[in-house]
């Protein structure tokens, strides 16, 4: 396919790439002047202190003490002792003199990532968002308080905890993905004993799909069917390579076993179908899998249902075919 | 080039100045009056120490129709639950904790039991239980039954199993610097089943146990800097896997037809596996905020998991060795193998702010996994002693996966309302496997290489309307499975406006369309998903929630049948409407005590390669006897069809009642 190799990323573009971001990085750090010093701030930026919060929002203040962001008003170490209200808001000394709200940054009205910048001087160093980069949710700017209550400890906390709580949340965004979970054969969401984090980092990750991992790097639907995860002696390539939603659809389905196909001789030889090649090593062929020996009459029904044989169809530990 | 690049790397770092610490910023402002943290919060000492609700009922379940397909689907019984609790304990003394909360759900007989437990100390320590046990039920006869035609169902390929799965996790000095955590989990199943053994020319349906189980141990620490963030972690699994069909009595299998004038059959089986396996596993993550203008993240993660597997079967009957036409009536099985996954993965990734408008987004990836195994089994022919051989086959196989990504994105914010974002990605890999056993011993090598172009548009116009598209085009050039995605577009569109203070809309939309025009494949697939939803609270008795989701799906692919390797093509649609709603409406109050009403459900129809039908309609009632407790009702009804299997349908009839305890009722 001509056109498609014209457009092929070759090392020496990457490189150049990678040369044009340095020169970015260099570009910006020289550019970078000195952040103004605390004395340098001009008067009106004074701090005036949680308490001084207390008396005209009430309501918030007394949910905050409940809030785990109350740490911030009582540790030493994080720098914002005695004045949590600020390290979001700004300082608040002008505010508090005039109770003009133009004089207060209200983060709820900032560009997410703007205000996502704000959370993330304290939570970027945090495990769970180590793949904030490639997450779906920073790229379109879902803001973090589309999801977690900054001052209150209501009956969800800062975010929900509870599994129907969670799933709750997921679907009032994702609608087209909890309409699958209303399918008959799905994993258990509805009735509250998984829930979408189980699955998905909301945070993001490396994995397609924000989906978790397990054990390090394996595959996240490993933890709860251990069973499945080998190492096989014969794996099942599809497997290992494009993960299990390469057969399922982990949502729901209205087909059995959560299979993304009606009936699973279709399944199978739609990729089981390319021609045997000349024996020995076999370099780029149209695709992998080759198809099944000419004894598989589709039209006997011992032949329509591949696993009904290849029972072992996750990869077997004994036996090439995935007979046993 | 590098030498420029050097330049331009050193020359700023001259000109650098520290950058203020976080914990000198506020310096500038005065004291403020409150002294301590504790005198500055002011204690809720009328604050009860126990909080929480508790849901005791019974349930009455009346099913028509396939009941083992009710099970599959449903699996709700009948008797008295424990439906829910949620209690939080807070320690005004704070002794052994200041915080324990603990969560379970129905209990006593459902298919899904679930518990949660946390109890923390602020600073000392952060504890979490986790515990689920889930049923499955899996016994749908048209799935895997050849003989259903017959009339004859063998309830091939059912199983009941319970898995239970358990975490135990302790983060010590949460809030500090340096936190180190200890985590224990364990996931196991158990369960029962029919499973095929297959002998050459014919599989017979031979009773299944099956039990594993997977311990997971990890430890690790973290350190939280305020510009930098370090976890490392070692862990390890253990796995212990045994397997076990068996069988006693005559079976003639699914192939009853006689073979070469015989009648073949299974008098008995015992077959066994017994697999154990170990893995260790490092995980090295970190993220950091050099400069204000740079926050910097990556991660190591190394894994090496490996299997060992006793394998035995002693099968007797009448049986065939289809290849030399050799009819037997015992034969034993001895096999061993061995088998090791070492996976590397390695991430970077950079988010540069160069001016304020202006994202830049950079992300590395690469994932390496590489499979081989061993093994030997022997297959010896014992009765008759004429027929009697041994057949030595040894095992060997590799899977070889590398994976590389590179991702670039930058986000522009054209204005306060509006940022698009472009970007680009590169995919490239290569894949060893063995070859299918049709094309001979060997291995094949495949590649991957994509190139896939990135949009999007982020646009906020007011507070009230919103609404983001994500796209994604890619060209490739070659990819390891026919069903892989080639060349495609993948776009989603999301809006959300509310309307009126009381009356929120949603509407997503979302295509994905993937073409793979290699001569022999011919892979055309298109899904479309459009999703409205709407929230209305008319007034402050009624509240109204309502979605309504359409989706599509069509695909068509070459393939060939395998006995005269003829060019067909495998259709797959499937059309479906699915729609829920929930009314909740608040019924007049009596002796201060607000009685609630709350009525919908879900409903599911589709059409296609298997049309369904699936309602789950329902009702709650809730009235309150007195403060703090309350009789909780709940109507359920589950209603399930496929047009070509109508024998499997369902309906059940749910009911549960019972008392609701706690706070806040």
């Amino acid at each position: 396919m001509p056109r498609a190799r014209s457009t092929r990323l070759t090392p020496y573009m990457l490189s150049n790439r990678i040369y044009i971001l340095f020169f970015l990085i260099c570009w910006r750090a020289g550019a970078q002047t000195p952040a103004p010093t605390p004395a340098a701030a001009p008067a009106a930026r004074q701090y005036a202190g949680s308490e001084t919060c207390q008396p005209c929002h009430a309501d918030i203040y007394s949910a905050f003490q409940k809030s785990p962001h109350k740490l911030v008003d009582t540790q030493k170490r994080r720098g914002w002792e005695t004045r949590a209200c600020e390290s979001c808001h700004g300082p608040g000394g002008k505010h508090a003199a005039s109770a003009d709200k133009a004089d207060i940054v209200n983060p709820a009205h900032l560009a997410p990532a703007e205000a996502d910048r704000d959370c993330l001087k304290c939570h970027l160093n945090q495990p769970t968002h180590i793949g904030r980069i490639e997450d779906s949710h920073a790229k379109n700017e879902v803001a973090c308080t589309a999801c977690h209550s900054i001052h209150a400890h209501g009956p969800n906390g800062s975010v929900p905890r509870k599994m129907a709580a969670i799933n709750e949340q997921c679907a009032s965004c994702h609608t087209a993905e909890w309409a699958e979970f209303q399918r008959p054969y799905r994993h258990r969401l509805p009735e509250g004993a998984m829930s979408c984090v189980d699955c998905h980092n909301p945070h993001g990750s490396i994995s397609r799909a924000s989906t978790q991992a397990f054990a390090a790097n394996e595959t996240g639907c490993f933890r709860c069917h251990g069973n499945l995860r080998g190492p096989f002696t014969f794996e099942h390539a599809p497997m290992r390579i494009e993960g299990c939603a390469a057969c399922h659809e982990p949502h729901g389905s209205a087909n059995p076993r959560m299979l993304i196909r009606a009936e699973v001789r279709y399944l199978c030889l739609e990729c089981h179908a390319n021609l045997p090649s000349a024996p020995g090593p076999i370099k780029n062929p149209p695709a992998l899998g080759g198809v099944p020996p000419a004894f598989h009459d589709l039209f006997s029904p011992q032949f329509q249902n591949c696993t009904v044989c290849h029972n072992k169809i996750h990869g077997s530990y004994v036996n090439q075919e995935l007979l046993k | 080039m590098r030498c420029i690049l050097a330049l331009f790397v050193t020359i700023p770092l001259f000109a650098q100045t520290t950058a203020p610490q976080p914990a000198a910023a506020p310096a500038q402002a005065p004291p403020p009056a409150a002294t301590t943290a504790e005198a500055a919060a002011p204690t809720p000492s009328t604050e009860p120490w126990i909080t929480g609700t508790l849901d005791l009922g019974y349930r009455f379940t009346s099913v028509g129709g396939d009941n083992d397909v009710y099970r599959s689907v449903v699996n709700l019984g009948q008797g008295p639950r424990l439906l829910g609790l949620d209690l939080m304990i807070v320690d005004p003394k704070k002794r052994l904790f200041d915080r324990l909360e603990v969560r379970a759900n129905n209990w006593g007989g459902d298919p899904y039991n679930t518990v949660h437990l946390n109890a923390s100390k602020q600073g000392i320590y952060d504890f979490n239980f986790d515990y689920r046990d889930i049923a499955y039920f899996n016994l749908l006869p048209s799935f895997a039954d050849p003989l259903l035609g017959t009339g004859l169902v063998l309830d091939e390929d059912s199983s009941f199993s319970r898995r239970r799965m358990s975490d135990f996790q302790l983060d010590l000095l949460p809030g500090h610097r340096i936190i180190p955590y200890l985590d224990y989990g364990r996931d196991s199943g158990q369960g029962t089943g029919i499973t095929t053994f297959v002998s050459d020319v014919n599989q017979y349906p031979v009773a299944d146990r099956t039990f594993d189980k997977t311990d997971n141990y990890r430890g690790g620490v973290r350190l939280e800097l305020n510009r930098f963030h370090a976890t490392l972690e070692q862990g390890g699994t253990t796995l212990r896997d045994d397997q076990s069909a068996y069988d006693s009595t005559v079976n003639y299998g699914n192939n009853y037809q006689p073979y070469f004038g015989q009648t073949l059959d299974l008098s008995s089986l015992a077959q066994a596996y017994g697999i154990r396996g170990s893995s260790i596993y490092s995980k090295v993550l970190f993220t950091s905020n050099p400069f204000s203008w740079m926050d910097v993240s990556g991660q190591f993660l190394y894994s090496l998991p490996n299997t060992s597997v006793n394998y035995t079967q002693v099968d007797t009957g009448s049986l065939v060795l289809q290849e030399a036409i050799l009819f037997y009536t015992g034969e034993q099985a001895l096999g061993f193998a061995a088998g090791k996954q070492p996976h590397t993965t390695g991430s970077l990734g950079l988010e540069l702010r160069p001016m304020k408008r202006l994202r830049i987004l950079e992300s590395w990836m690469t994932d390496r996994m590489h499979t081989s195994a061993a093994g030997l089994v022997t297959g010896m022919i014992l009765q008759p002693l004429t027929a009697a051989q041994t057949d030595l086959t040894p095992l060997a196989s590799l899977l070889v996966m590398n994976y590389n990504q590179e991702q670039t994105d930058v986000l522009f914010e054209v204005t306060h309302k509006l940022t698009l974002r472009g970007g680009f990605r590169y995919v490239w890999g290569n894949a060893e496997t063995d070859a299918a056993l049709i094309s001979g011993p060997g291995q094949e090598s495949s590649d991957l290489r994509q190139q896939v172009g990135l949009a999007g548009v982020n646009f906020r116009a007011t507070q009230k309307l919103s609404a983001n598209v994500d796209f994604e085009g890619a060209a490739t050039d070659h990819a390891y499975f026919r069903t892989s995605l080639y060349n495609y577009q993948k776009m989603r569109a999301r809006a959300r406006y509310q309307l009126a203070s009381t009356l929120a809309l949603q509407a997503s939309f979302s295509v994905l369309n993937n073409q793979n025009p290699t001569a022999g494949i011919n892979y055309s697939f298109l899904s479309r998903q459009n999703s409205l939803s709407a929230s209305w609270t008319p007034s402050k008795r009624i509240g109204i929630l309502g979605e309504y989701t359409r989706s599509t799906l069509y695909s068509n692919i070459n393939y060939l049948e395998p006995e005269f390797l003829t060019p067909e093509t495998s259709l797959y649609r499937d059309n479906a409407h699915n729609a829920s709603a929930l009314i909740d409406l608040a019924l007049p109050s009596y002796a201060k005590l607000a009685p609630h009403l709350a009525f919908g459900g879900s409903l599911f129809l589709s059409s296609g390669s298997r049309p369904t039908t699936y309602y789950q309609p329902l009702a709650r009632l809730l009235l309150p006897l007195h403060k703090g407790i309350a009789w909780k009702s709940e109507y359920r009804y589950y209603g399930y069809g496929e047009t070509f299997y109508e024998l499997e349908g369902f309906r059940a009839h749910i009911f549960q009642t019972g008392i609701t305890l706690g706070t806040g009722l």
